[in-house]
């Protein structure tokens, strides 16, 4: 299957936080979500991605391009969301069609229109008037509207209440309908991903812990909810991590038919994607 | 050619907030002039304020890209980081000359107004030229200052640089002095006024030139 993005040994260092050796690459016509707790190192990989932070070591390529050399042209075919950027509230979705229609050869004004009429954006009011859930969809169409082949976007549904959340999900459902378009997207609200990603990547302390299908996850993997007396009779190379509770002890298993084919435990729960990330994040070997 | 054009209407767009404001000076200025009696107070005044007026309202852009940390997203289109500051230049220096060019229109109605005279325009092409060089001065120094440190923390780096810039003259008014060169006014008025466009224009385009190549610099290297 083709590539649209493929990441290779890609490292960045700050004085406090580094973000090392991540490979990743996102399938042609997929939606990836991209996972791990605040400050892991999601949006540092997205602006590296996009040029936004020079890379200290690595490649990135989109298309097949790459990112620094052929920015430029690569971009064309990108809509990228970022959480806490955009251009100024004062301006209007008018003002922004005035303005995105010189950055692309593709700019579409009749879809743009169509977007702001849909998501019943006021065309002449300031975003700074609008609420946080009509700001997110005034990004989201504003990055949908010159037919991008790859959406990029970080936390597109941070601070949004469900109703928002919902619809937003459905515009990217909507856009990888045609399976020629991709999506990366970064969010800690796990639960989004769960509806939409095909593929999970997550990353904890500047590092990639996994790249896994959704159904993989979902279905695959398991929690096995014992007492200690139950624990202690594991292997540890059959389970992945154990989270240890007040009364019970959670142990997160990579294959769970396989874990009770072995040790016919009783209750192996099926998990979330928000439980796979706490064990490993809070879990001990 | 298109990317730098969409960033110019971004930022003029972005200046519409500030149409009022702008009106409101230009209507002051008109009215503090019809009292002044001093015909070439009020072509100073005029031809000055709105030289500086419009060039130095075009720096506010960086205050509104900084509020939205928009320079992150407009990265994200197709557009690389000396668009930007190209952008940014090329803005200041239209402003200016728009500014100025208002100003001596301002400035003929003005003194037809109210002296049913038609000012010297010579005279009045020299008066503009000074705003555009003492504007181009400024902005040299404060552009790559706000490229280096932003439009809200530069605020002091601008000041200090601006001050230094202030003694510097200073301090050659007055070694001058301290050794008895004397500098006739009225000759460095008239060669201003013969030269301007031979003397100061290429030398605010070097400045500017100098200063957008520090702040390429400067901006390439910068982590948003």
């Amino acid at each position: 299957m083709e590539n649209v993005i493929e990441i290779k040994n890609l490292c960045k260092k700050y004085s406090e936080f580094e973000l090392n050796n991540i490979n990743l690459s996102l399938p042609k016509g997929t939606i990836m979500g991209l996972i791990g707790e605040n400050g892991a190192g999601k949006s540092t990989t997205i602006k590296l991605m996009l040029n936004i932070i020079g890379k200290d070591s690595g490649t990135v390529s989109l298309f097949g391009l790459d990112s620094i050399k052929d920015g430029r042209k690569l971009k064309e075919d990108v809509g990228a969301v970022l959480d806490d950027s955009f251009l100024s509230e004062y301006l209007c979705p008018n003002d922004m069609n005035k303005i995105m229609k010189n950055f692309y050869n593709n700019w579409d004004e009749k879809l743009f229109f169509q977007y702001m009429d849909e998501f019943k954006l006021p065309r002449t009011q300031i975003s700074k008037d609008y609420s946080s859930g009509m700001k997110m969809k005034l990004k989201i169409a504003t990055a949908l509207s010159h037919h991008p082949k790859l959406l990029i976007l970080d936390e597109p549904t941070s601070g949004l209440d469900p109703v928002a959340r919902n619809e937003i999900l459905d515009i990217f459902q909507d856009f990888i309908q045609d399976e020629e378009n991709s999506i990366l997207v970064s969010s800690h609200i796990t639960s989004d991903l769960e509806h939409i990603a095909d593929y999970i990547t997550f990353i904890n302390e500047g590092e990639i812990v996994f790249t896994k299908s959704r159904d993989d996850l979902l279905e695959k993997y398991g929690i096995v909810k014992c007492s200690k007396s139950d624990f202690d009779k594991f292997d540890k190379k059959d389970y992945i991590k154990c989270k240890r509770n007040k009364y019970e002890y959670e142990v997160l298993v990579e294959d769970k038919a396989k874990f009770y084919k072995k040790y016919r435990t009783n209750v192996i729960d099926k998990p979330t994607i928000e439980e796979i990330m706490l064990i490993y994040i809070k879990g001990e070997k | 050619m298109n990317r730098i054009k969409g960033l110019i209407v971004k930022d003029l767009l972005q200046l519409k907030s500030y149409r009022k404001t702008l009106v409101t000076f230009i209507a002051v200025f008109i009215a503090v002039s019809f009292l002044d009696t001093n015909k070439e107070s009020i072509e100073t005044t005029i031809i000055l304020m709105m030289t500086l007026g419009l060039g130095m309202f075009s720096i506010a852009t960086f205050n509104y890209d900084e509020m939205a940390k928009a320079d992150r997203y407009i990265l994200t289109l197709p557009v690389n980081r000396k668009d930007i500051v190209l952008s940014k230049y090329i803005l200041v220096v239209i402003s200016t000359f728009v500014g100025a060019i208002l100003g001596m229109i301002l400035s003929v109605g003005m003194t037809y107004a109210i002296y049913q005279e038609i000012p010297e325009m010579m005279y009045l092409m020299s008066l503009a030229m000074g705003g555009i060089f003492g504007l181009g001065v400024v902005n040299a120094i404060q552009i790559p200052c706000i490229f280096k440190y932003g439009a809200e923390k530069g605020r002091i780096q601008r000041f200090i640089a601006l001050a230094v810039i202030c003694l510097m003259f200073y301090g050659i008014f007055y070694l001058f002095q301290r050794f008895n060169i004397h500098i006739e006014i009225q000759s460095t008025i008239d060669m201003v006024k013969n030269y301007s466009v031979i003397i100061l224009i290429p030398t605010v385009l070097i400045l500017y030139y100098v200063s957008y190549k520090i702040s390429y610099m400067i901006y390439r290297k910068k982590e948003l």
